[in-house]
């Protein structure tokens, strides 16, 4: 019986840490958060597993046309879906079950491979992230967040991530393979597209980034490179974030300190800036749009590898750290579709440090040059995404938008994409610059034995996940 | 040989950290088999964890068990644990060997693709139940003994919720599935109940336990 007087045996103890090792305690830390994190997914496991089945049962007992043999075979099937997927747990995954076939792209925190898993010759791709470099950056609760709606996400517009697992140097993700390559690449390639076919890649856009915002979750980093193409020429979202969102130096304190060196230096009044900027505009109309693509595609896959990133495509509240909410990602989405437009995103310049400059002083250097001929409608719609927040279009206004007028939102993805890539093969990677890309030696053999400090940072980073294609493994 | 009773209780039977717990409730739910699995996966993933996370706890305090500290296996005054060598002889080990040999020979087991099959197409042996039952007895000695020697230490460090919990639900998985042989927790059935016997029959009365 529980009485407020404390019982007979209650004791005393005195707790201290005197007499064990520096590591006990930071193990016994590490040990106590994995154990908590271990039966919250065994909960979760648990209440996720009986939903399946009891809704599988009730689908089998309201269909009046199947046999009941059949039935009965849906669940030993079910049962042995479940049965994979324990087994799957126990299943240790490591780099040797993979087989490099290409690096076909670069990140700031490491690269993405074409591998073949061994026993099953399944085609993925493979991104390496090296820890000592996020934990450098900060990138913690980041990973967390962002591999978590990777992992919950069933959405046709996110890519996939079937396994991640981690050795002390670096954490793996094996994701689905997409070999169309990136929109990047693709418009390198193009330079400009038409606006039929941008009205396809923007209209699929805004709805893989509702599926973002449906999941809770702004994007903060939609960029050309992070929107990828699957095999029918249909487009998903790059696993936003892993590295993307905030990595690199895209906070805003870096920007804020590089905007304060700057000002040190010269300390121009905002009047000053501003007249300076229309100067270089009224060089930029000299030049023109085609000279301005040939430099701006010379320099772009340089900048998509370099840890400074491109700031490109940030919207600028989220400069001016003023809090900002999932509109940024409208601001985004406008600046890729005048690239698609035009041939260069519409505040690039020479430096990360100009660029940024304007954007924050849009109003000033949102210019469509003179040579390049917009739709009334396209024009609009730039305009009201590359705008104040408060100002910017919001979902539905922007679906309907005369811009996308006679798109179909609910069939999009089942309709025939504009370019489709052409594979000979599933290793085809032609899509991806390959032979720019340093085709190193066999990756990453390990690296130093982590501390218990680096361990927990990287806490409950190893996922399977459960769907059909996990009996892939 | 302590001057009063009321000392020699054990840490882990006083209030409170007897009712210590991680996991409140009863363990039912993450403990019974889901319908239409088979009990073998089930079985072997949930040992698989139990190795982990037992492995994981006594890491922490392993710096503690020593030949010096543990000249024994021991999980009460009247509770030693014998290993069985290469030749089938019955052997006094002190506790941190014995630890490392059962740590040693599960992993073992847990990688040997025959023994703990992953692959697809695989299947588990016929001598699997019995492997399980050997390796749940050792598992469970292994606890018995950080109870009866290390207990202070998990109090040092503040994992008594948790190693509670993790035990608690080992314990209730070993009943489910038959693998918990009485006399392990108890000792021999002539002497009174002693150390983690005790404890059973503690969480058993506030039901954290199944009777
Ligand atoms: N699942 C995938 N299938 C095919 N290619 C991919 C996949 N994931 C990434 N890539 C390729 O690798 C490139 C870099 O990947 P990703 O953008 O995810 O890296 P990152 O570290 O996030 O860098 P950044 O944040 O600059 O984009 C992509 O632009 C794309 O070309």
């Amino acid at each position: 019986s529980k009485t407020a007087a404390k019982p007979a045996d209650y004791v005393y103890f005195d707790r201290t840490s005197a007499g064990f090792s520096d590591e006990a305690v930071p193990r016994a830390k590490a040990a106590q958060l994995k154990l908590e994190h271990y039966y919250k997914v065994a909960v979760d496991a648990a209440i996720e597993r009986n939903t399946r089945r009891v809704e599988l049962e009730r689908r089998l007992q309201s269909d009046s046309v199947m046999t009941d043999e059949r039935k009965q075979r849906q669940l030993v099937q079910h049962g042995k879906k479940e049965s994979t997927f324990l087994r799957l747990r126990r299943t240790k995954l490591g780099l040797e079950d993979f087989r490099t076939v290409k690096v076909i792209g670069k990140g700031a925190f490491g690269e993405v491979r074409l591998v073949q898993k061994t026993d099953t010759g399944k085609i993925y791709a493979m991104k390496t992230l090296k820890k000592e470099e996020m934990l450098k950056k900060d990138q913690l609760a980041h990973v967390r967040a962002e591999r978590d709606v990777l992992a919950e996400s069933n959405s046709p517009w996110v890519v996939q991530l079937f396994y991640s697992f981690q050795d002390p140097a670096y954490l793996y993700l094996i994701m689905e393979f997409l070999p169309g390559g990136d929109l990047m690449t693709m418009l390198i390639k193009y330079d400009t597209f038409s606006e039929d076919v941008s009205r396809f890649y923007m209209a699929e856009c805004v709805l893989a980034i509702e599926a973002v915002h449906n999941l809770g979750f702004i994007h903060r980093d939609i960029k050309p490179d992070n929107i990828l193409i699957d095999k029918d020429g249909h487009i998903k979202l790059s696993d936003f974030g892993l590295s993307t969102g905030f990595h690199k130096n895209h906070d805003s304190n870096y920007y804020q300190r590089l905007l304060e060196q700057a000002n040190g230096a010269t300390a121009p009044t905002p009047a000053q800036a501003a007249r300076n900027s229309v100067m270089v505009n009224s060089i930029n109309l000299t030049m023109t749009s085609k000279d301005q693509i040939a430099t701006w595609k010379a320099n772009r896959r340089k900048l998509a590898y370099s840890t400074v990133g491109t700031p490109d495509y940030i919207a600028p509240e989220i400069f001016l750290q003023q809090g900002y909410g999932n509109e940024c990602d409208w601001w985004s989405l406008g600046a890729i579709m005048f690239e698609c437009l035009v041939g260069y995103p519409p505040f690039c310049s020479e430096t990360t440090h100009e660029t940024y400059q304007k954007i924050v002083h849009w109003q000033y250097h949102l210019v469509i040059p003179e040579d390049v001929h917009l739709s009334r409608e396209a024009e609009d719609l730039v305009k009201r995404l590359i705008t104040s927040a408060d100002r910017r279009l919001k979902i539905d206004q922007i679906k309907a938008h005369p811009f996308f007028y006679g798109v179909d939102w609910e069939a999009i993805r089942q309709i025939d994409a504009p370019f489709v890539p052409r594979l000979r093969s599933i290793t085809d990677t032609s899509y991806f610059p390959t032979d720019e890309l340093e085709q190193g030696p066999e990756e990453p053999a390990g690296g130093d034995a982590s501390d218990a400090n680096k361990d927990l940072a990287f806490l409950g980073y190893t996922f399977k996940r459960f769907t059909i294609s996990s009996q892939a493994f | 040989p302590t001057p009063t009773s009321q000392v020699s209780k054990p840490l882990y039977l006083c209030s409170p950290f007897v009712e210590a717990a991680l996991v409140k409730g009863n363990f039912k739910t993450i403990v019974m088999l889901p319908k239409y699995v088979d009990i073998m996966e089930w079985v072997a993933v949930n040992i698989f964890d139990f190795f982990q996370n037992l492995n994981m706890f006594y890491g922490v305090i392993s710096e503690c068990c020593t030949q010096q500290s543990c000249p024994s296996m021991s999980a009460g005054p009247t509770l030693n644990y014998t290993w069985i060598n290469q030749d089938r002889k019955s052997v006094q080990l002190p506790a941190p060997t014995y630890i490392d040999y059962v740590m040693t020979w599960v992993q073992n087991l847990l990688d040997d693709e025959n023994s703990f099959p992953t692959k697809s197409g695989h299947d588990f042996p016929a001598s699997f139940p019995s492997t399980i039952k050997h390796v749940y007895r050792q598992l469970l000695r292994v606890f018995a003994h950080i109870y009866h020697a290390h207990y202070p230490q998990i109090l040092h460090l503040r994992s008594e919720p948790h190693f509670n919990s993790l035990f608690a639900h080992f314990l209730a998985f070993g009943r489910e599935y038959e693998l918990l042989d009485m006399k392990d927790i108890r000792g021999s059935s002539n002497s009174p109940t002693v150390g983690i016997g005790a404890l059973w029959e503690r969480w058993k009365e506030m039901g954290i336990l199944e009777g």
